[in-house]
């Protein structure tokens, strides 16, 4: 991630920026910033208000409250074509009537610098495709394109514009499966190539993680933890961030203190990683991420229980495994595992596998299995 | 390819009934629905085939019994005294000036103020739209006298202006506009923004060729309308060669006299105009969809 060394490095700032729909709030007062160059993914479910944030920064959506600097330069009021921002729309947003060329180029004749000549249009248009791959359908009517060229299309109309912030809203999410992990390579080459802040509105976890220099989660119009992908999977700020972040979900506990202030699941006791006291018959929520949970053989691992389903994936298997106490956990396994729903499993957890939380949801610190009784 | 009829009719039948679940059609079934077709095909052309039989006839031999539906020989004097003795031509050229003009001058306005109904947000746009549609419910004959007297009181009685400038105030056509427009995603207009465009660019480049099957059918209401319209170029314009079709075609007749065979040959000719503007405008009905815009 590049370092946010000096003002003149920072693309997009947001200070306490809200959105407010009359009464509804919709985006809670948050602070951002985008350094020149990065690559930062909004993240979050459908409504949270992340497209909400793209739309301010463009100037298609006025905010009800806050500062929006873009390149240095309040932009608050300043109309959208003036603000320096190219969109990339989820439905491609193409102009059906015109050709790919057209389509590219449309930007450059709108542009309200000194008349850009028809040699430079067409220059910067060749430019723009052969960044994208689209050369030789210049001539095509986006009807005539499939899913993957029409949104590089979308793509190369943002890119022939050199704005200093491009604005992504979902890019990929109309496209299968293939194509989106094709085109998010493309995409990462394309920023790799013309090295502009990049904002980046995905509900795709797989997509934020693979993609972002920084990833800005967000829930019901709420920033929830502004972090590099390893940061929000190793230490999730809150319960939703644990949720959102790794498949399969990692499944929540509720434990009570006990009166002598250790946490216990099932017949394991937790040794928490910070020197944190917690109050006896306190409430605290417990988190397993299942991928650093292992089923193995060894009598001496951390938790014991019985397998309830399991989920073939190819590369591995998961086990849903009844702790006993209420408490269940999704454990990874061998793909060709002979552990079959009813037989009893050993579990080992490794590093940062366990995460306390307070009763708000609020993190607490990691925790390790310290002892079993039984 | 098959050239026998049996051969065409199963190769229909089984695209046919591959297509769709139900049974083909049995040949009782379909002869049934060609004597319907056929019924309905004369219906429409008879009146039609009669007013061509007349107007190639003297009117005195307009009364024979049985009827000649093939004149013999063909008269051509009913043309020859509509273009000699009346200002046919200026009627058509007036007819077709004026309703040119309307259209023309409607479809600019009525996009103009769709476009700002369907996509901008401004106080009163609900009102406003309202207040247009209350006004299409206000019948012509309550409005014909107030109309004359403003025209009159502008000074533009018996000129075009008297017959292009009332028309333009019906807003049905501003609500059919707004209607195609409101279809168009908000992303483009949104797109083109981004881009730079101004509203007024967003309207000419983007909005404009989206709706254009819309504006040509919206078009051709418009034009036919005015082709046709009769009550207000009566009132509005006195001189027989200010006079629109409609208005030339009935003065033709006299309390005392029909001459059938003038009036057939006016009716045909007037028909010719709006059916060669048909023929021209029948290729810009091809669908020019929003395909590609957007994912489907």
């Amino acid at each position: 991630m590049p370092a946010l060394s000096s003002p003149s490095d920072i693309a997009v700032s947001l200070i306490q920026v809200a959105k407010s729909y009359g009464a509804v709030e919709v985006l809670q007062p948050f602070d951002l910033q985008v350094a020149e160059g990065e690559f930062v993914v909004l993240l979050g479910p459908s409504g949270c208000g992340k497209s909400t944030i793209l739309k301010m920064i463009a100037g298609l959506e006025e905010a009800s409250h806050g500062e929006i600097h873009v390149a240095g330069e309040l932009v608050n009021y300043v109309r959208p074509r003036y603000r320096n921002v190219a969109m990339v729309f989820q439905n491609y947003a193409l102009y059906p009537h015109m050709t790919v060329r057209e389509n590219i180029a449309f930007p450059l004749k709108m542009s309200r610098q000194p008349r850009l000549r028809r040699a430079v249009i067409e220059e910067r248009t060749a430019e723009a495709a052969d960044i994208v791959d689209l050369t030789p359908y210049l001539d095509r009517k986006p009807a005539q394109l499939s899913g993957g060229q029409r949104q590089r299309v979308a793509l190369a109309r943002a890119i022939v514009r050199q704005p200093a912030v491009f604005l992504m809203d979902e890019p990929l999410s109309n496209l299968d499966a293939l194509l989106r992990a094709d085109m998010r390579t493309s995409l990462l080459d394309v920023h790799a190539r013309i090295k502009k802040a990049t904002l980046y509105v995905t509900h795709d976890q797989i997509e934020a993680m693979t993609m972002a220099d920084r990833v800005v989660v967000i829930n019901a119009g709420r920033i929830q933890q502004i972090g590099q992908p390893h940061e929000l999977y190793t230490a999730p700020a809150n319960t939703f961030v644990a949720q959102f972040i790794g498949s399969p979900r990692m499944p929540l506990h509720s434990l009570t203190v006990s009166d002598d202030g250790a946490l216990r699941i099932a017949d394991a006791t937790l040794a928490l990683d910070a020197a944190v006291v917690l109050e006896p018959e306190a409430t605290v929520t417990v988190g397993l991420r299942p991928s650093a949970l292992r089923a193995t053989d060894s009598v001496s691992a951390c938790f014991f229980g019985e397998a309830r389903r399991r989920d073939y994936l190819g590369s591995d298997s998961y086990l849903e495994v009844d702790l006993g106490d209420g408490a269940s956990a999704m454990v990874r396994a061998e793909a060709d595992t002979d552990v079959r729903p009813g037989d009893k499993v050993h579990v080992d957890a490794a590093p940062g596998a366990i995460h306390v939380f307070d009763e708000a949801g609020v993190r607490i610190c990691g925790a390790s299995v310290g002892q079993r009784e039984r | 390819m098959p050239g026998t009829y049996e051969d065409e009719t199963r190769e229909v039948e089984s695209s046919g009934s591959a297509a769709r679940s139900g049974l083909p059609a049995s040949r009782p079934a379909i002869a049934l629905s060609y004597v319907i077709l056929l019924v309905g095909v004369a219906i429409a052309l008879v009146p039609f085939l009669y007013v061509v039989s007349t107007s190639l006839k003297e009117t005195t031999s307009l009364f024979s019994y049985p009827p000649d539906w093939i004149p013999s020989p063909i008269y051509w004097g009913n043309f020859e005294s509509l273009f000699a003795d009346h200002p046919f031509v200026w009627w058509t050229f007036n007819t077709l000036f004026v309703a040119g003009a309307v259209t023309v001058l409607k479809l600019w306005f009525d996009t103009m103020a769709g476009y700002a109904l369907a996509k901008m947000e401004f106080t009163g746009r609900r009102g406003v739209a309202l207040l247009f549609l209350l006004s299409v419910a206000i019948p012509i004959s309550a409005l014909i006298i107030p109309l004359f007297f403003v025209v009159r009181y502008l000074g533009l009685l018996n000129t075009y202006w008297a017959l292009i400038l009332p028309p333009l105030a019906n807003p049905l056509g501003i609500f059919m506009a707004r209607s195609f427009i409101v279809g168009i995603p908000d992303n483009l207009e949104d797109s083109a923004r981004l881009d730079g465009a101004s509203e007024f660019t967003i309207y000419r480049k983007i909005v404009l060729p989206l709706i254009r099957p819309g504006l040509v059918v919206l078009g051709m209401f418009t034009f036919m309308l005015q082709y046709t319209s009769f009550i207000w170029p009566l009132i509005a314009v006195q001189d027989s060669e200010r006079q629109v079709l409609a208005v030339g075609i009935s003065g033709l007749q006299s309390a005392f006299l029909q001459d059938w065979g003038l009036l057939s040959a006016a009716m045909l000719a007037a028909a010719i105009p709006i059916t060669l503007v048909f023929l021209l405008v029948q290729k810009a009905f091809v669908v020019n969809d929003l395909s590609g815009a957007l994912k489907e």
